[in-house]
Order: structure tokens, then sequence, then C-alpha cells
């Protein structure tokens, strides 16, 4: 209990010591910033308590097409994943090829998806459905295909079918590896659909917040977008992992 | 699978995307007639003809992006290792530093870039940053469970050898988690170049993002696509280059495809 205690407390005291130099000035006098560059802490809430409902509306427009994405890109790469198992020869390259993607910068994906759809939504979801594609089908590849030794020969011993192999042994097999991209996904999805309201058609989100609060100057606004983003990438990484709790109870890493 | 058979099949592949490109384009271009097809979706070949070109120009551009990335990913790389190892020796610190770093990692740091961009103002600086923190975590984690994974008994032979505790770092630990720390630079490598062309979209001067966000507002008939495959080179190539490294530092380990 006390190991628990400490495992708790000793990041807690430093994050708190962190926000209170913060909010004491100690980092603008090192840094040589004016309190209108970096707003203190308590500034920072202040200005999301004013403009909460705005921020919320913001906030849900960009995690409702970051969401979209994830959906898309989750499905379309684990089917690629599928299809590439059944034909190893092929499918192999096919994922060599998804990791050049991979290497593709979100920002020059945003430009494109902006030329093909016209409204915001789909530019973003776009984007964020090309990006978790790549990881998606990479960990779902290598789940699908990094199995135990002998476990794939013991099921041919006895003259399992291909589809039972599948989905007895391959399928469960490829959960971790499924989480584990789901994990990199969501921040993923919300980081691509931020960037993409930077350039895109948007009026709306929390990227368009960030982007039209700094051009106008008002710093502590675009704080408070970024601390909205911030929980909201924790909270969607927080319910993956609850997911993941329940679904791979037998898994060694939740042990 | 042997070596020339993977190379053929890729080859294969290769051409089939190439073909299948230029059969969309020439369909978005001839049967729909589509009046921006060659904004949509340009022919390969007319890309591959812009590259060359421009080549002087893009090159100028990319190398520009490219330099800035690396030192920031170099800087991040640094900090990163050099965190490992602190978190490795003290087990106090790896309990404050690494729910941090978690934490860090669900947060969309790239959507931070315009922010931290009006706090630094200087455009180089801010770039630097930016990658810094983005590679500094992959390389960090990484580094730190190939630091937490070294055999206990190659550890206890070492002390029984009365060895010091740098060179048990230095002739075991350190060397045991290289390939660890290189899987966590070929994540990081791609996505500083990204952070470096996000911080050329903000409003730098020179550099491919300029190009991107240049196509933005401007007509048909410019280096976009060209911008976007040197873009796409670029993230590619920092990855292998990374690669060859690790070929250089860990020439005991056999090379896994992965």
């Amino acid at each position: 209990m006390t190991e628990k205690v400490k495992n708790v407390l000793l990041p807690l005291c430093f994050g708190i010591l962190i926000i209170a130099i913060w909010q004491l000035g100690f980092i603008h006098a090192a840094l040589g910033f004016k309190p209108f560059q970096l707003p203190v802490p308590s500034q920072i809430v202040i200005t999301l308590r004013d403009n909460f409902a705005k921020t919320m509306f913001d906030t849900v427009i960009t995690v409702s097409a970051a969401l979209t994405g994830l959906i898309l890109g989750c499905a379309i790469g684990f089917l690629i994943a599928v299809i590439a198992t059944m034909f190893p020869k092929w499918g192999y390259s096919v994922l060599s090829i998804i990791a050049a993607v991979n290497a593709i910068p979100i920002v020059a994906l945003s430009p494109i998806m902006n030329r093909w759809f016209t409204d915001g939504f789909s530019q973003k979801v776009g984007v964020v459905t090309v990006v978790c594609l790549a990881a998606m089908s990479i960990n779902a590849y290598r789940g699908l295909n990094d199995l135990r030794p002998f476990a794939k020969d013991l099921l041919e011993s006895y003259a399992a079918s291909g589809r039972v192999i599948f989905l007895k042994l391959r399928l469960p097999n490829c959960l971790p590896s499924v989480f584990t991209a789901l994990k990199i996904n969501v921040a993923a999805a919300v980081m691509a659909a931020m960037i993409s309201e930077y350039f895109s058609a948007s009026t709306s989100g929390i990227g368009f917040g960030i982007k039209d609060n700094l051009r106008k100057g008002i710093m502590a606004k675009g704080w408070s977008y970024i601390v909205v983003a911030a929980v909201v990438g924790i909270i969607l990484y927080l319910i993956v992992m609850m997911i993941e709790r329940r679904v791979i109870k037998w898994h060694a890493s939740q042990r | 699978m042997d070596k020339k058979e993977k190379y053929k099949v890729n080859l294969v592949w290769t051409a089939c995307i190439f073909l299948f490109w230029e059969f969309g384009a020439f369909i978005l271009d001839k049967v729909l007639n589509d009046p921006l097809a060659e904004a949509k979706l340009p022919y390969p070949h007319s890309i591959i003809l812009s590259i060359t070109q421009n080549f002087t120009d893009l090159m100028t551009a990319s190398g520009l992006t490219f330099s800035r990335a690396v030192m920031g990913f170099t800087i991040g790389a640094l900090v990163g290792f050099g965190l490992a190892i602190i978190m490795s020796l003290s087990k106090v610190a790896e309990k404050i530093a690494l729910p941090y770093l978690i934490v860090s990692q669900m947060i969309p740091v790239l959507g931070l870039a315009p922010i931290i961009f009006t706090l630094v103002k200087d455009m180089d600086a801010s770039r630097i940053v930016i990658a810094a923190y983005i590679t500094f975590f992959p390389v960090a984690i990484n580094m730190l469970s190939g630091l937490n994974s070294v055999d206990m008994d190659k550890k206890e032979l070492l002390y029984s050898y009365a060895a010091k505790k740098r060179s048990i770092y230095y002739k075991l630990m350190v060397p045991f988690s290289l390939p660890y720390l290189f899987a966590g630079l070929k994540i990081a490598a791609p996505m500083s170049i990204t952070a470096s062309i996000l911080v050329d979209m903000l409003g730098s001067k020179g550099g491919i993002g300029v190009k991107l966000l240049y196509s933005l507002y401007s007509g048909t008939k410019d280096v976009f696509w060209a911008s976007v495959v040197t873009s796409a080179l670029m993230g590619i190539i920092s990855y292998f280059i990374v690669v060859l490294f690790e070929k250089i530092a860990i020439p005991w380990r056999r090379q896994e495809a992965n």
C-alpha cells in the first residue's frame, strides 16, 4: 500500500511544484516572457470557465471528426491487415508500402484533402482516416502473423481449416497489437483533426479556436483550448485502456 | 521468401500503384471530366516532370526544412537518452517522470505548434523546440525499456568482477539497449520532419512547407503535388537514414526486417 501511495504522491507533488512555479512567475523571469505571452494557470482556468460553452462546442466539432476518422481508418487498416494475411507472399509488401504512407507528414495530407473535399468536416475526416489507417494495419498485421511457435502447426495437425485458424488463433492473438494501435491512434486522431483545422475551411473547432485567438492576440483563450485538447486526449486514451482491460484480461501486459 | 523474391514483389507492387494512379487520374480527367482533375489527382508522370523542372528550387526548400529538423531531432534524442539513463539509475526519478512522459504522449503536441511559435517568436528556435519535444518521448521510453530488460545475471556477473557503475553502463547496459534506442529513433525521425514542415506552414521564410501552404491559395498550375511528394520522400528518407546509422552502430546484430 505504501508503495502505491508513493507512486501517486511523487508525480503529483512534482506537478503541483511546476504549476506553483509557473503561477508565481518564475518561468517568466527565467525565460524572459511577458505575462500576456504566457498566461499563468489561474488566468487560463478563469478564461476557460468564462468561455466554457463555446469551448465545448468547438471541442465537440473536432472530436466528432476525429472519432469518425478514427473508426474509418482503423476499420480499413484492419481489413488491409486481414487481406494481407490471407495472401502472405503479396501481402507482406503491401505493409512496407503502408509503412511508407506512414512517413508522409500529416501537414502534407491536409492540403490534399482540401482539394478533394469542400467542407471542413470531410477534410478533417479524410486526414484522420489516412493517419489512423497506417498504424492500425501495421500493428494488426504483426498481431495476426506473430503466432506462438507450433500453435499453427498444432491446429493444422487437427486438420483445422484456414477459417478456424483465423478465428481461434490469429484473431485473439492480434487483439493486444490492435489495442496498441488504438492507443497510438486516439492521440494521433485528435492531433490530425486539429492540424487539419489550421489549414482547412472550417470556422470552428479546437484548432481553429487556437489559430483564431492567437491571431487576435488573446493568448489565455488559446491556452484554454490547449488545456481542453490535452484533457480530451487523456480521456480518450483512458477509455481505450479501460476497454483493453475488459477485452484482453488474459494478456501478460494486463497482469 | 528470399531477398530476390521480395525485391520482385515490391517492384511489381510499385509498378501496379503507379499504373493504378495513372488510371485514376485518367478517369478523373477524361471520363468524369472533373474541371479540377489536375488539382485533385494529377498524373504521376506530370508530378515527376514537375519535380525535375523545379528540382533546385525544391531541393533548397527541403534542405532548409530538413536541416532544421535534424537539429531538433538531435537535441531531442540526446535529452531522451539522458532522461532514460537518469530514470534507470534512480527509481525515484522514474516514478516522477514516467507518468508525465505517458501523459505527454496523449497530448496532441503538434497542435501546440502555433502557441510555441508565438511564445518563442523565432522561427528556427520554435522549430527546434517542437522537433526536439516530439523526438524525446519515443526515444526516452524505448531506451528505458531497453535498459530495464537487461538480464539480471549479466549484471551480476559484472558486479562479481567489482565493476563500477559507470563501466557497467558503458560496457553492458547501453550497448544492450541500442536496438531499443534505434526503434525509438525510427519512430521519431519522420515525426520531427513533420514538425519542421508544420512550422514552415505557420509563416516561415523558405522551406518546403511554404510551398505547400502557398499552393492552398494559388491556382492549379503550381508545384503543390511535387512538394507533397518531396515532403513524403523526406519522411521516408529520414527513416532510412536512421536505419543506416543503426547498421553502423550495431553491426553485431543481424538486421531484422521490420
